[in-house]
């Protein structure tokens, strides 16, 4: 802003306590800063911040695009309408500002958080079959705001926009209605033109929803394809719901000393994570960290593997420049003139360890009572386990 | 001069039994009988170097360093066809030390004697000039005692080269400007477009009033000089249409041009440019040349592309004198891409104060985009001002930068004065400003061009940062027999207090440090400036002739007041602190003296003593003898042992290997198809045994090379103290010692006997300056015995690769040396180590986060962190074999950190095949180094 006329921008900056403020512009257009107070204890503050300072500033754009389509906010006519009308997207923003559901890290890895459902084969063919009927080659069934289902095009879109469309998702299911059809742009596919989200609740938990063209009307989808499809189908979207926020099928089996898991399949940006709820209170010491902790811990954790030593697809793929705009952390990790494949890392509240192989990202954590060089064989074992029981 | 000795032995926070002590007499005689020689008869070189604020910086090169950069002038005449000129007055003009020569020089000898002479008057610039008399020290360069000078007569032979330019002249235009002549550059800047800088305005006060050369200090755009393109910055006006300039009479001489006119200019080229053509390596390193202060320019001009700036601004602007560019209090350095920054540092007064309102804490860092390239800058706010530096994100992470400036800071508190203002706002200061930041940014932004001519080619940018960023010093352990005690005596002049005392000192060796009384806080701060003037690389690279650095701090510690006053009733005494640095060869010697206190106070800023620097140097010649002790334990076998990375990978690079020694032997050869019939199993104890063989010709050869250099080192010892006859009995006896044992450690069966070859020639030459400190009472076999005992890992094959431990609380850290690493050569090996200090960076800044949490309860989300490790997987480069998968190897990076019973981080490399637990390897190493 102030240097831009001596070919200087902004990028980020840094305070003591660990306040940070982060700066990024959008289209040439639109600006976004986003400030963390760093404030004492504060949970999660500080340095790890960036990055997802940095996130979230993506977000809000690609929400802003979501809900108003590029045009509206590069050429702005009026700034006291654009004022009004982003206030649709607060929803929206508010949701990735706080984070309020656990368990939802979509907005940071940017791969969908994912279902794995007992039966997977009836729940995709069930809605190919919707999909198609509703004219529309991008379906998508939700369960617990997880994605337990999609049609092959759905996973060929933007992962953030996978991402968005689940979050957004969310918030409409949370509004409580039982049927919307809501525009959309699509930040990365088709941010000037706008699509039609159709959704409609099968079972409190679970919706199922098709971006489609002009036609079909709600009317006509809801009362004539979402019974035809999905009626016969509600014992298995109970079984889904069952499963709750383990997120994977009963036949997985883990080992108990496992406090929360995330795996990440990089080809097709797709994730699950589970944090063990503490099934059996025994009284450990030192004592195990709480559900939401878990959840703090496992972010955290894959912030820092990922910022310092696994490089993410997008990071290579993108340019220098943009680079250069989402911050410095990633290159630390282009610096290491051999892979990193593994980490841990090992602190006064757990363990924690990361791996990478060539298709999965595991992180997981443990109590402290396991012993650190069982951690490496735990985690391959889990990986193997998981990949083996459900194919993802 | 009547002196009496006292011998004390500080031990302030000795790590060392004092065993020297016990003999106290010996000592004495020495000092007594070297001191007093050296001041009786002459007076020492470096007087003339003296400051007028008292503060020296002398360094001189040793003999073989100079022949070497003469070797070098000596290839590279012929080149140029200038002409030479001998004057008397220049004799204190030129600086340039490899100045090319004409092709009538007939001989090396005439050569070097010319060069010798030059040199002389460069070293001297340090000071600003105080003296001109080119006084050679019979006792430190014999060679040159030949041509020694009577003191008082100038004899200045300078080569110079000289080159005549013609350039348009047209006073005509200046016609409607005529302000333009009241200012300081007047004609010259106006007419001819040339800046010359006056000393006077540069704050350069030391300089000797009447005449000055004309220095091209820039050129001003679209002028007459820029255009012909030949007049360069950095050289000297000698001569306008043959009349002879200075800056007295260049005013006249241009208003004399009566119109426009070709006029030829002659001026002394600064040979820069010629020799960035030539692009031959320069013969003195350009550290040295930094050091000494010339030459800055070419630096800076090949990193000028580089946006860097360092600038102090005041954050109290008077918007009622709205003058241009006042709020920079300081700024450096002026070029193109700096300016971009100075352009943009409303940004910096206005995030520096905004930010504090909205996060309510002070900045510190921030990054931006320049253009394309991403720019770092690190803030220190004190009162109303605000310092920042920038930096470019090619060259150093944002933490760092912080860190940089940091300690940049508190190197300033060490250094200069008490608060950063007045450091800074001093007239006077500038230059010096000027040349700090100069190495500042030279150090970080092409670290490898400073040191080029030394031994690694592929600099280890990573390695630099996390070494030279721990709070600690390179120790180097030596085996308990030698133990090494220098004993800094404090004198006392009969009826008078003592001057200074000695707070206490520490010894280095190549960069190693191999004793210290410092306590930590001081001995941080001494390392830190040491590392700032890159002396300790200097010391192990370059044989430094003579080293004497002499000038006030301010430790951090003392200057605050707080530190060690715990105890009731007690309080440090304020005074003042000086650091007296003296460096022969490769050892060095850092003293911390306090004046005030129970010493006499000190008034005014007073120069070294010769007394005390004398006695440093004294010490440092007794100290030779340790010298083949210390040379033993650097080429001994890496004390844990260790493994080289190449030799884990399978086939490969280890097929090729054992392809090049089977020609050369049988066994090999058989060994060499095993390995290649199964590319695993086996494969690691097979080659030990055979690389424990093979390693040992390289070592003799490294042992050989080291001999040479030995060689010279103890005659230029023995030049520098002529009268010591004695001191050469034990140095011939060790050097034949020495020679044996790197003979015999090639066989392993001939060694224990020249081990005990080397007792006895030490039992027989009772040296009466032999502090009875070296003993070597083992054998050469039993010490590989122990050696091999040593070994961090468990399991059957050693799996160590690198490590680096850290003691808080001593302030010093161990880590392989630089030879141990050299000798397990290979590909993969360096890349590893780069990679694991590249690791370190990583995991320590972890390990900084957790401390913060526990300082300020901030820090970061995962809580504290105890150990980090990091598995990685190196596959053997330039991989051509199409149908296999290239083999692969995994090894571990893990850093521990400990509170308990003693602070340390420990840093370790393995391979993967054992499971470690690195708190039992961190135990191992330290108690088997036996801090």
């Amino acid at each position: 802003m102030f240097g831009a006329g001596q070919g200087a921008v902004l990028s980020s900056c840094e305070t003591e306590g660990g306040g940070k403020v982060v700066w990024r512009v959008f289209q040439d257009s639109v600006m976004l800063i986003a400030v963390s107070g760093g404030g004492q204890g504060g949970t999660g503050s500080s340095k790890l911040e960036e990055v997802r300072l940095r996130r979230l500033l993506e977000n809000v754009w690609s929400c802003m695009v979501l809900v108003l389509g590029q045009d509206e906010l590069t050429d702005v006519k009026n700034v006291e309408r654009l004022k009004r009308d982003l206030r649709s997207c607060f929803a929206l923003i508010d949701q990735l500002l706080e984070e309020r559901q656990e368990g939802i890290l979509g907005n940071l890895t940017h791969c969908a958080d994912s279902l794995l459902p007992p039966n997977p084969t009836l729940l995709q063919e069930a809605l190919d079959g919707f999909s198609q009927a509703a004219e529309s080659e991008f379906g998508c069934l939700v369960v617990h705001g997880r994605v337990a289902a999609a049609t092959e095009k759905w996973w060929r879109l933007a992962p953030q926009e996978v991402v968005l469309l689940s979050a957004l998702m969310r918030s409409l299911s949370a509004s409580g209605s039982a049927s919307c059809d809501y525009p959309v742009f699509l930040p990365k596919g088709s941010p000037t033109v706008a699509h039609r989200l159709l959704r409609f609740q099968l079972l409190p938990g679970a919706d199922v929803c098709v971006l489609c063209g002009p036609t079909p009307s709600l009317h006509r989808a809801e009362s004539g394809l979402v019974g035809r499809f999905w009626t016969p189908l509600v014992e298995t979207l109970r079984g889904c719901l069952a499963i709750g926020e383990r997120c994977l099928p009963g036949s997985v089996s883990l080992r108990p000393d496992v406090l929360a898991v995330l795996l990440i399949n990089r080809d097709a940006r797709r994730s699950v994570s589970f944090v063990r709820t503490a099934a059996d209170p025994q009284p450990s010491d030192p004592p195990l960290p709480s559900k939401a902790r878990c959840w703090e811990l496992l972010k955290l954790f894959y912030i820092f593997s990922t910022t310092r030593y696994f490089t993410q697809e997008e990071t290579l793929s993108v340019s220098p420049e943009e680079r250069a705009q989402r911050g410095h952390s990633e290159d630390f990790a282009l610096g290491f003139p051999h892979q990193p494949l593994q980490c841990y890392l090992v602190t006064e509240e757990c363990k924690s360890f990361g791996l990478q192989t060539p298709q999965h990202q595991l992180f997981l954590l443990t109590p402290l009572s396991v012993p650190t060089f069982a951690l490496r064989a735990l985690a391959t074992q889990t990986l193997s386990d998981i990949v083996a029981a459900t194919g993802f | 001069m009547l002196l009496a000795n006292l011998s004390k032995c500080m031990d302030v926070t000795s790590k060392l039994p004092t065993t020297g002590s016990s003999n106290p007499t010996l000592l004495v005689s020495f000092n007594t009988l070297f001191s007093s020689s050296s001041l009786s008869d002459l007076e020492p070189e470096w007087l003339d170097d003296i400051q007028k604020n008292g503060e020296l910086f002398y360094l001189e090169l040793s003999e073989g360093e100079e022949e070497a950069a003469l070797a070098q002038a000596a290839a590279n005449q012929g080149v140029s066809t200038n002409h030479v000129r001998f004057s008397e007055e220049e004799a204190e003009v030129i600086t340039e030390e490899n100045k090319k020569l004409t092709k009538g020089e007939p001989t090396l000898k005439r050569l070097a004697r010319i060069l010798r002479r030059k040199r002389r008057p460069s070293q001297r610039r340090g000071g600003g000039g105080g003296g001109k008399d080119g006084k050679d020290n019979p006792a430190s360069s014999p060679p040159a005692s030949i041509l020694k000078n009577q003191p008082g007569q100038r004899s200045g032979v300078t080569v110079q080269e000289l080159k005549e330019v013609c350039v348009y002249l047209n006073p005509k235009r200046l016609g409607g400007s005529s302000t333009t002549l009241t200012h300081s550059g007047g004609l010259l800047e106006a007419l001819l477009g040339v800046v010359h800088r006056t000393s006077w305005s540069r704050g350069d006060t030391a300089v000797v009033g009447h005449e000055e050369r004309l220095t091209v200090h820039g050129l001003i755009p679209n002028s007459p000089a820029i255009k012909c393109g030949q007049i360069l910055i950095g050289d000297v006006l000698v001569a306008v249409d043959d009349v002879d300039v200075t800056s007295e009479n260049i005013e006249r001489v241009l208003s004399c041009i009566p119109g426009p006119t070709q006029v030829s200019v002659l001026g002394a080229g600064d040979s820069s440019l010629q020799r960035k053509t030539k692009a031959s390596s320069p013969p003195v390193s350009q550290l040295v040349r930094l050091l000494w202060g010339e030459d800055t320019a070419e630096l800076q001009m090949s990193i000028e592309h580089v946006p860097h700036a360092v600038m102090y601004l005041s954050l109290k602007l008077d918007s009622a004198s709205p003058q241009e560019e006042e709020e920079i209090l300081y700024q450096y350095p002026v070029s193109e891409a700096s300016g971009q920054l100075k352009g943009v540092r409303g940004i910096f007064l206005t995030l520096c104060d905004m930010l504090e309102n909205v996060t309510g804490g002070r900045i510190l860092s921030s990054s931006l985009l320049l253009g394309k390239q991403l720019v770092h800058v690190g803030y220190w706010k004190e009162s109303n001002n605000l310092l920042v530096i920038g930096l470019p994100r090619n060259h150093s992470s944002i933490v760092v930068c912080v860190v940089m400036t940091t300690s940049f800071f508190i190197f300033f508190f060490f250094n200069l004065h008490r608060v950063l203002r007045s450091a800074f706002c001093k007239v006077d200061h500038a230059p010096r400003l000027d040349h700090f930041f100069c190495l500042f940014f030279q150090q970080l932004i092409q670290p490898s061009r400073l040191r080029d001519g030394s031994s690694a080619p592929t600099p280890d940018v990573s390695g630099t940062l996390f070494l030279d960023g721990l709070p600690a010093v390179r120790w180097l352990t030596l085996p308990p027999e030698i133990k090494v005690c220098f004993c800094p005596c404090s004198e006392d002049f009969f009826g008078l207090r003592r001057l200074y005392v000695i707070l206490g000192s520490c010894l280095f060796y190549k960069s190693y440090l191999i004793a210290n009384h410092l306590p930590k806080e001081d001995l941080l701060d001494v390392c830190l400036y040491c590392q700032h003037y890159c002396l300790l690389p200097l010391a192990s690279e370059q044989r430094v002739g003579q080293l004497v650095i002499w000038r006030e701090v301010f430790p951090r510690q003392r200057a605050n007041g707080g530190g060690g006053g715990t105890a009731p009733g007690y309080s440090q005494p304020r005074g003042r602190h000086f650091l007296l640095i003296v460096g022969l060869r490769h050892f060095m010697q850092c003293v911390l003296l306090e004046a005030g206190g129970c010493s006499s106070a000190a008034s005014g800023s007073p120069g070294p003593d010769c007394i005390y620097v004398d006695q440093v140097k004294a010490t440092l010649l007794q100290l030779e003898v340790l010298e083949a002790g210390i040379e033993d334990r650097l080429n001994a076998p890496p004390a844990p042992c260790l493994s080289c990375a190449d030799w884990f990978l399978p086939a490969a690079t280890a097929r090729d290997r054992l392809d090049s020694l089977a020609s050369s032997s049988p066994v090999f050869s058989k060994l060499a198809g095993a390995v290649k019939g199964s590319s695993s199993g086996s494969r690691g104890r097979s080659l030990f045994g055979e690389k424990a063989r093979r390693s040992s010709p390289q070592r003799s050869l490294s042992d050989s090379g080291s001999e040479g250099q030995m060689d010279a080192g103890s005659g230029s010892g023995l030049s520098m103290a002529p009268g010591l006859s004695p001191h050469s009995t034990p140095d011939s006896g060790r050097k034949l010692g020495g020679r044996r044992d790197s003979l015999g450690s090639g066989g392993s069966d001939g060694s224990g006997g020249s081990g005990g070859l080397f007792k006895v020639h030490l039992m027989k030459h009772p040296n009466p300056f032999y502090l009875g400190t070296l003993k070597k009472t083992l054998t050469e076999r039993e010490t590989e015995e122990m050696y091999n005992t040593m070994k961090l890992t468990s399991g059957a094959e050693n799996t160590l690769f690198h490590y680096v431990l850290m003691e808080t609380v001593q302030g010093i850290f161990i880590a392989p040396t630089q030879r141990e690493v050299a000798q397990l050569s290979g590909s993969i090996h360096p890349q590893l180590i780069r990679n694991f200090h590249h690791c370190c960076l990583s995991i320590r800044a972890a390990f900084q986060q957790s401390l913060l949490i526990e300082e300020q309860g901030g820090g970061w989300g995962l809580g504290p962190v105890k150990e980090h490790g990091v598995l990685f997987q190196c596959k053997p480069e330039n991989w051509t074999d199409q149908r296999k998968p290239a083999p692969t190897m995994t090894y571990w990076v893990i850093g521990r950190m400990l509170l308990e019973p003693v602070p340390q981080e420990f840093y370790v490399c393995f391979h993967d095949s054992v499971a470690e637990v690195p708190v039992e390897m961190a135990f191992r190493l330290s108690f088997g180094l036996a801090l």
